[in-house]
């Protein structure tokens, strides 16, 4: 018998809100949690040309014990405090995160930049302090899978660890992956998503290729701008999401509530260029995709885009949209709100789209004031409405040429 | 330092940076305080501080044979003195 795999749990830390009621109350609202950068380094910063960030100004309330915490990167801090809310909504026992069927598929960009700063801080003067300083946990908060083996150390999760690390596609493909891992039967839930702290190094990659915004450091909030006529590129944030991801019948059996359920993944790679979107690429993606949920296009209802606000990906994602589906679902580019939470950025469009099929809502793309006619050929969600989801599909592409599509459908 | 100097900063580190509050300085560190290697390795870190000077691979090591605070203090001890011996 096929297995199906249901969304049970979720969470998000994200710049407009940690948590529902606040993130949905800024969707509706129109807020933009974009500001400018928070605390000025005193050597990068100064070279940026873009100073607007996607921010997470809010204290979060962490009650993790330092056997814990000396592990945890900020980037760790903000993954565990989402899997630990998902495993409390979920109501899992230790024994069952300890039973060798519940595994963890999670990443970030490149684990915890903040901390790897220390290492390089000795590699380039091993005689500060008058010897070699190193510290013993640096490593382990700052490594690459350090998300995923810091929630599998803190909740006794001995199931199978996944730790994609594909820069923007890192939770799609973690939610995919985790998918994938309970649809063939190698496990009965998993933990997925990912996480990306505050971090300049990572827009100073972004601005050194002229793709980030720089037009709207006086108004930030007026930035991004997906698909408008006056974008001037991306705007890099931070952000965590988790989702608990479970086998139906699994979920039934303790009465779990569903959210909605996963009905379709697919990967595929451009083959090509690294950095440049190819429209091809991406409709393959889309048709796999498609092909995996067994639906045809006209049975999507709503398409939240990766649309990062670049020249040239949003018109590449408008023209792969316009050719797998015409003008029929509604497009939002929710990182309109949020800034480009990079390796996060799969699972919190996951969770804004779970939160308007919940609400019976569609949010527009914040910021579209006036349609870029090379992207005028899909249908742009230009004012919030009352519409029902019934099958979404997220996309995120990613540096590298990799391209992924997920298909979650409400549960009714 | 004094043996009294020494006890009395371990104990201050133990508090302040592994959240170990009154401990019992015989007590086995990992099976009383859930002090793991990580820890060790930190408080070495900690351990060079107070003497103002790195410890070698040699010392390293046998430190890793340390249980409980008192051993702790009678490292440093005998560091302190070997290297004042060969000054």
């Amino acid at each position: 018998m096929e297995r199906r795999v249901v969304i049970t749990a979720e969470s998000a830390i994200t710049p407009i809100g940690h948590g529902k009621k606040d993130i949905i109350n800024n969707l509706i609202n129109g807020v933009s949690g974009v500001k400018n950068l928070k605390n000025e380094d005193n050597v990068l910063s100064k070279y940026l040309h873009s100073n607007v960030f996607g921010v997470i100004d809010y204290d979060i309330a962490y009650e993790f014990p330092r056997k814990f915490t000396k592990t945890l990167g900020p980037v760790s801090f903000y993954a565990c405090q989402v899997a630990k809310e998902v495993i409390e909504q979920a109501g899992l026992t230790q024994e069952q995160l300890s039973s060798g069927r519940i595994g963890v598929a999670y990443g970030s960009t490149h684990g915890s930049p903040s901390v790897q700063r220390n290492i390089y801080e000795a590699f380039f003067d091993p005689t500060r302090k008058g010897y070699t300083k190193i510290n013993a946990t640096d490593y382990l908060k700052s490594m690459v899978h350090t998300t995923a083996v810091n929630i599998t150390r803190m909740f006794g999760i001995t199931g199978r660890v996944i730790s994609s690390c594909t820069a923007c596609t890192t939770a799609s493909q973690s939610i995919g992956y985790g998918y994938e891992s309970i649809k063939f039967g190698m496990q009965d839930a998993m933990i997925c998503g990912a996480a990306d702290e505050y971090d300049t190094t990572t827009i100073a990659v972004f601005d050194n290729l002229l793709a980030c915004s720089t037009a709207y450091n006086d108004r930030p909030h007026l930035t991004p701008r997906p698909f408008d006529v006056k974008r001037d590129g991306l705007v890099v944030g931070e952000g965590a999401g988790a989702l608990l991801l479970e086998e139906l019948e699994h979920a039934k059996k303790r009465n779990a509530t569903i959210l909605a359920e996963v009905i379709g993944f697919s990967c595929c790679n451009n083959g090509g260029d690294l950095i440049l979107p190819n429209a091809e690429g991406v409709k393959s993606t889309i048709k796999t995709g498609l092909d995996t949920a067994r639906i045809n296009p006209v049975d999507v209802d709503f398409i939240s885009a990766h649309a990062t606000a670049t020249k040239v990906g949003d018109i590449v994602e408008a023209q792969a949209i316009n050719a797998e589906y015409g003008k029929g679902p509604l497009v939002t580019g929710l990182k309109s709100y949020i800034g480009h939470t990079m390796s996060s950025c799969g699972v919190l469009e996951v969770i804004f789209t779970l939160y308007m099929m919940h609400d019976n809502i569609i949010v527009p793309t914040l910021n579209l004031d006036e349609v870029d006619p090379r992207c005028d050929i899909i249908n742009h969600t230009r004012a919030l409405q009352e519409s029902e989801i019934n099958i979404a599909s997220i996309h995120n592409f990613a540096f590298g040429g990799v391209n992924t599509s997920l298909f979650i459908k409400k549960w009714k | 330092m004094t043996r009294e100097q020494i006890v009395a900063s371990i104990v201050k580190l133990l508090e302040e940076e592994f959240e170990i509050v009154n401990p019992d300085l015989d007590a086995n560190l990992t099976e009383k305080y859930e002090f793991d290697s990580i820890d060790a390795i930190a408080l070495l870190e900690h351990v060079e501080d107070i003497i103002a000077a790195p410890l070698t691979q040699a010392e390293k090591k046998e430190a890793m044979e340390i249980r409980t605070i008192n051993q702790i203090c009678d490292f440093i001890d005998g560091i302190m003195e070997k290297r004042n011996k060969s000054r």
